[in-house]
């Protein structure tokens, strides 16, 4: 720390060269391994070819749930660089609304009536379920976020995980500590199989929504007068409002938009996992915001990739490796290191991501 | 009365209702029992007077150059027509009418809080009265909640024993709430004269501009305090008539937490050190005087002061946001607890007796443990560091996050070397030159007070070494860095080594609370090095103000001692502070106690505290400036000397 100035700084290029090569043989050396754990494993174990496909299946159902909560954080990240640390709980509280949706179907026989009723009833129910979380995510930016828009950036984030912790522990108060379990229709519950790979309804119908509503999604920012406004903010607040964007309402449409897509998510969930409970937005919540880093954050085809990756990684890594499947977190945020650090901006950062970070 | 006042009027009955309704929800009339109705009024009538008064101040303070009331938050751009008339008008009708318009505005308010309360609560006793139960849905709606609401017995509402008289009478209630909302605000401008009352108050409070009689009233108390505690702890002598530990131990928090005020309050110099001194005299001596309940709590309280100084490194001063601090904490305790524990992992115990080493007794004490578990830790640091060098800011937090749990995962599922789950039990307890001071002492120190004691001592040496590298030169690399890392780098400051140093030192204070906080478990369990310790570490230190060692003491009080406090109300513990947590960075979002070098960067310390405008200049260059052509706010506040 004697050092001269420029010695200095020539000491610091030094490390970083040499801290770049150092990573570029890490790198090397960990995809070796892997590729060696991963054979050895599979000449060893000998699974037949149908696990995998279920097993890659069942990664891409998650990936799909991912994909939807991992949406909401981007879109609000693009916009405000603020991590939305409660979106989680904003996705419970649309499983926890669809629950009591079914409940009022199913008290009114709608489940057990001809399919059309059943399918009718099913979208009611995310519908309701969807409503609920726009309605806590819009609240939430009004009396956490908005005031804190011009804070530091730690702020709005401690003000996030306040508001996490209070709508979690909220919910335990108003609807009690045992968990809620979905019952589902008849005309969901069973699944189809092809030869041995068993795929149930729920999962292909978890699949295919989140893509229609991915879809929408798309459609909505890259198609619509509302989508321009919102990327417009997102690239520029200043100048977009100088444009005459009104930013607040774009802000409050940003969190429509996520919240909607995690109160689909939080009743899907609901559906495959069979309960949900004040703490179930959690962990999901935590895995999406994984997703969208990996992805590389504010990028809105970066989370979906980075959800649909994320949640095979977590369904195959385990059988992969052969180590017990207690370990997919520890996979799925190992990954997540590894990524960062051979891309710092996450799949797909690009240099706006970088200016941004 | 116009249109838009009454539909002002109506809106703000509606929030009332919102709130209240959320309140009746998570049970809070139940637990009032008898003045429930009474309360919620008042709370009612505050809320109301808080929006009247709001109102009708905006313009004037607009005028006067103080912070834009963020809660309705107008961009620069906005503030046309439309958004000028909106406050002023309802201001008008106050000084027009003198009185009336406020008072209806309260009235109708209050009316629609009102019916809405009665309606809700007159379907809650009806349906309980058919026999429907609502609490399989609504778990807090029983009749003894919903019979507080409306201010008659359980028994009345099972028998749907429930006059009509009682929902009027609600309706009353809240209609007379809102008009004493109006009267108070309308009061012949007393609502206004005391509004700014308040504002002074809080600004001569924070700007420690008390006059001399009060700045010595306000340094006597924590001495006073203390007194106070310690008689409380003979014999026979009770608070209050009770003898409730939890008293004491608010006690013990205000007296702290006043101490570090005084201390700020004095004049530097020969004051300051007596100040200290004596100050310094009164909190060692503390665990001699409280009993194992309060030292107990007292001593997690210092163990997260170390956290939150050693966090403070890594985050307040090389500005690196770190969300699993947890993990260095954890690694500590873990590496205390294979030294000190008789459960040795069979690798442990098998490594032990190769070396011909007994594994039933434990490997090494207290003291000669620190030096590994602070070594661990930094190693774990550095190990951490190296990968995220690259990483800036939300990246950061996520792989810190995701590191944090990978810790945590290992230890629940590596059974072999960390008993898993079950934990390891029987750490042993610190000892000086063989003995427990607590055998030394003749009871005098409770096993509580002696970790109590540690912890104390820790958190000075490690709250004077952390203030000690934060004016060194090492200090100011970390603020260049913090700063813009590209310039830091081109006036000289080595990245790598900056960094790494701030992950290293910021791990061992880590691991050494970690150590003490194994050894105040005495069991330890993977549950226990959950994310939420990182996140407690990181809200208390920006609770208690970023940078600040007294304001981390005073996070710590207030986020690791207050709940301890709240245990009687267990149920509402957390959303409480959740909330509290919320309120608390819209407030006051740089901490109770602001960091001196932050203080000096803004003209203004109460105004920097406000708009947060150094800290956007540290972090993101391009924030800023969106920051400075949105901020209105801000940018009235440069003007105004």
């Amino acid at each position: 720390m004697t050092s001269s100035p420029v010695k200095a700084q020539a000491a610091g290029t030094d490390g970083r060269a040499a801290l770049k090569q150092f990573t570029r043989a890490l790198g090397v050396a960990i995809v070796l391994l892997v590729i060696w754990r991963v054979t050895t494993v599979g000449l060893a174990e000998g699974y037949p070819v149908s696990f995998w496909i279920s097993q890659a299946l069942n990664g891409l159902v998650l990936g799909g749930v991912y994909a939807l909560v991992a949406l909401g954080y981007t879109l609000v990240y693009g916009i405000l660089f603020m991590i939305n640390f409660a979106h989680g709980e904003v996705m419970m509280i649309g499983g926890i609304t669809g629950f009591f949706a079914l409940q009022f179907a199913q008290a009114r026989g709608w489940m057990e009536g001809p399919w059309p009723v059943v399918v009718v009833a099913l979208l009611l129910i995310m519908f309701v379920g969807m409503a609920a979380s726009v309605v806590i995510g819009v609240t939430l930016e009004r009396l956490a976020y908005r005031p804190l828009r011009q804070a530091p950036r730690l702020v709005p984030l401690i003000s996030a995980i306040g508001a996490s912790l209070f709508l979690q522990y909220s919910v335990l108060l108003i609807f009690g500590v045992s968990p809620h379990s979905y019952r589902k229709p008849a005309l969901i519950s069973g699944g189809l199989r092809l030869g041995d790979v068993f795929i149930p309804y729920t999962g292909a119908i978890i699949f295919v929504t989140s893509i229609l509503l991915m879809l929408a999604l798309f459609f909505i920012i890259q198609r619509t007068k509302l989508g321009r406004a919102m990327r417009a903010v997102a690239e520029d607040r200043s100048t977009a409002s100088l444009m005459g964007v009104d930013v607040n309402a774009v802000i409050v449409v940003t969190f429509m938009l996520g919240s909607a897509l995690a109160g689909a998510a939080g009743v899907m969930l609901g559906f495959h996992n069979t309960v949900v409970k004040f703490n179930s937005g959690f962990i999901p919540g935590l895995k999406a915001f994984t997703a969208a880093v990996l992805g590389g954050i504010g990028n809105i085809p970066g989370a979906m990739f980075g959800a649909l990756i994320l949640g095979l990684i977590e369904a195959i890594g385990p059988s992969a490796l052969g180590i017990p499947t207690e370990y997919k977190d520890v996979i799925a945020f190992t990954l997540l290191v590894l990524i960062l650090i051979f891309r710092p901006t996450g799949l797909f950062g690009e240099v706006l991501s970088e200016k941004k970070a | 009365m116009p249109l838009e006042t009454a539909t002002g009027a109506v809106r703000t009955g509606l929030i009332a209702f919102a709130f209240l309704s959320y309140l009746i929800l998570i049970g809070i009339p139940g637990r009032i029992g008898g003045p429930a109705l009474p309360v919620l009024a008042l709370i009612a009538a505050l809320f109301f007077w808080l929006k009247l008064r709001r109102e009708s101040n905006e313009p004037s303070r607009e005028a006067t150059g103080q912070r834009q009331d963020s809660f309705d938050d107008k961009p620069g751009w906005e503030i046309g027509p439309r958004a000028a008339s909106k406050g002023s008008r309802l201001r008008d009708l106050l000084h027009t009418h003198s009185g009336t318009a406020p008072i209806l505005y309260g009235l109708l308010a209050g009316l629609t809080t009102g019916l809405l309360i009665a309606i809700v609560s007159g379907i809650f006793a009806a349906a309980m009265g058919n026999g429907i139960a609502i609490q399989p849905v609504l778990d807090k709606i029983v009749p003894l909640n919903v019979a507080a609401l409306i201010g008659v017995s359980p028994g009345q509402i099972a028998q749907s024993d429930v006059s009509f008289i009682r929902f009027i009478f609600q309706v009353l209630l809240f209609a007379g709430a809102g008009v004493l909302a109006g009267l108070t605000a309308a009061g012949g401008g007393y609502g206004l004269k005391q509004a700014a009352f308040l504002d002074r108050l809080t600004t001569h409070l924070s700007g420690a501009t008390l006059t001399s009689a009060g700045r010595f009233a306000g340094m006597a108390l924590p001495f006073v305090l203390l007194a106070y505690i310690a008689w409380l702890g003979l014999p026979g002598v009770t608070a209050f008539g009770t003898n409730e530990g939890t008293v004491r131990l608010l006690l013990t928090l205000i007296a702290t937490g006043s101490g570090l005020f005084t201390l700020r309050l004095s004049r530097p110099g020969r004051e300051q050190m007596a100040v200290a001194v004596l100050l310094g005299l009164g909190v060692f001596s503390m665990p001699f005087i409280l009993d194992q309940f309060q030292n107990s709590v007292m001593g997690l309280v210092f163990i997260f002061v170390m956290m939150g100084l050693g966090l403070n490194i890594v985050v307040g001063y090389a500005g690196l946001l770190d969300l699993g601090y947890v993990a260095f904490f954890a690694i500590g305790a873990y590496t205390y607890a294979f030294l000190s524990a008789p459960f040795s992992s069979p690798y442990i115990s098998g490594l032990l007796i190769l070396l011909g080493i007994s594994p039933e007794s434990p490997l090494l004490g207290y003291w000669m443990a620190l030096p590994v578990a602070m070594l661990t830790a930094a190693v774990g640091g550095i190990l951490l560091g190296i990968p995220v060098l690259r990483l800036r800011g939300d990246y950061l937090a996520i792989v810190t996050l995701g590191f944090g749990e990978i810790i945590r995962l290992f230890m629940l599922n590596l059974g072999e070397l960390t008993n898993g789950p079950r934990g390891i039990l029987e750490i042993s307890q610190p000892a000086l030159f063989g003995h427990t001071p607590v055998d030394v002492t003749f009871g005098l120190l409770s096993s509580q007070g002696w970790i109590f004691l540690l912890a104390l001592v820790s958190s000075a040496l490690v709250a004077f070494v952390a203030t000690r590298l934060n004016e060194s030169r090492l200090g100011r690399a970390w603020f260049a860095m913090q700063e813009d890392e590209d310039v830091a780098e081109a006036t000289g400051v080595h990245l790598v080594r900056t960094k790494l140093l701030a992950f290293a030192i910021g791990a061992t204070f880590a691991g050494m609370a970690g150590q003490l906080y194994a050894a105040r478990q005495i069991n330890i369990f993977p549950e226990n090095f959950s994310l939420f310790v990182s996140i407690d570490a990181l809200a208390l230190i920006i609770v208690g103000g970023i940078g600040s060692p007294a304001g981390i003491v005073l996070g710590a009080l207030a986020l690791k001692g207050l709940p301890e406090v709240l245990r009687g109300v267990d149920e509402y513990r957390i959303v409480t502070f959740a909330a509290l947590l919320v309120i608390m960075m819209i407030v006051r979002p740089d901490g109770i106690l602001p960091s001196a070098r932050r203080r000096i960067q803004s003209p203004d310390p109460e105004e920097a505290g406000a708009a947060g405008e150094p800290e956007l200049r540290e972090e993101d260059p391009g924030l800023r400036e969106n920051g400075e052509a949105l901020a209105k706010g801000a940018g009235v506040r440069e003007e105004d000397p």
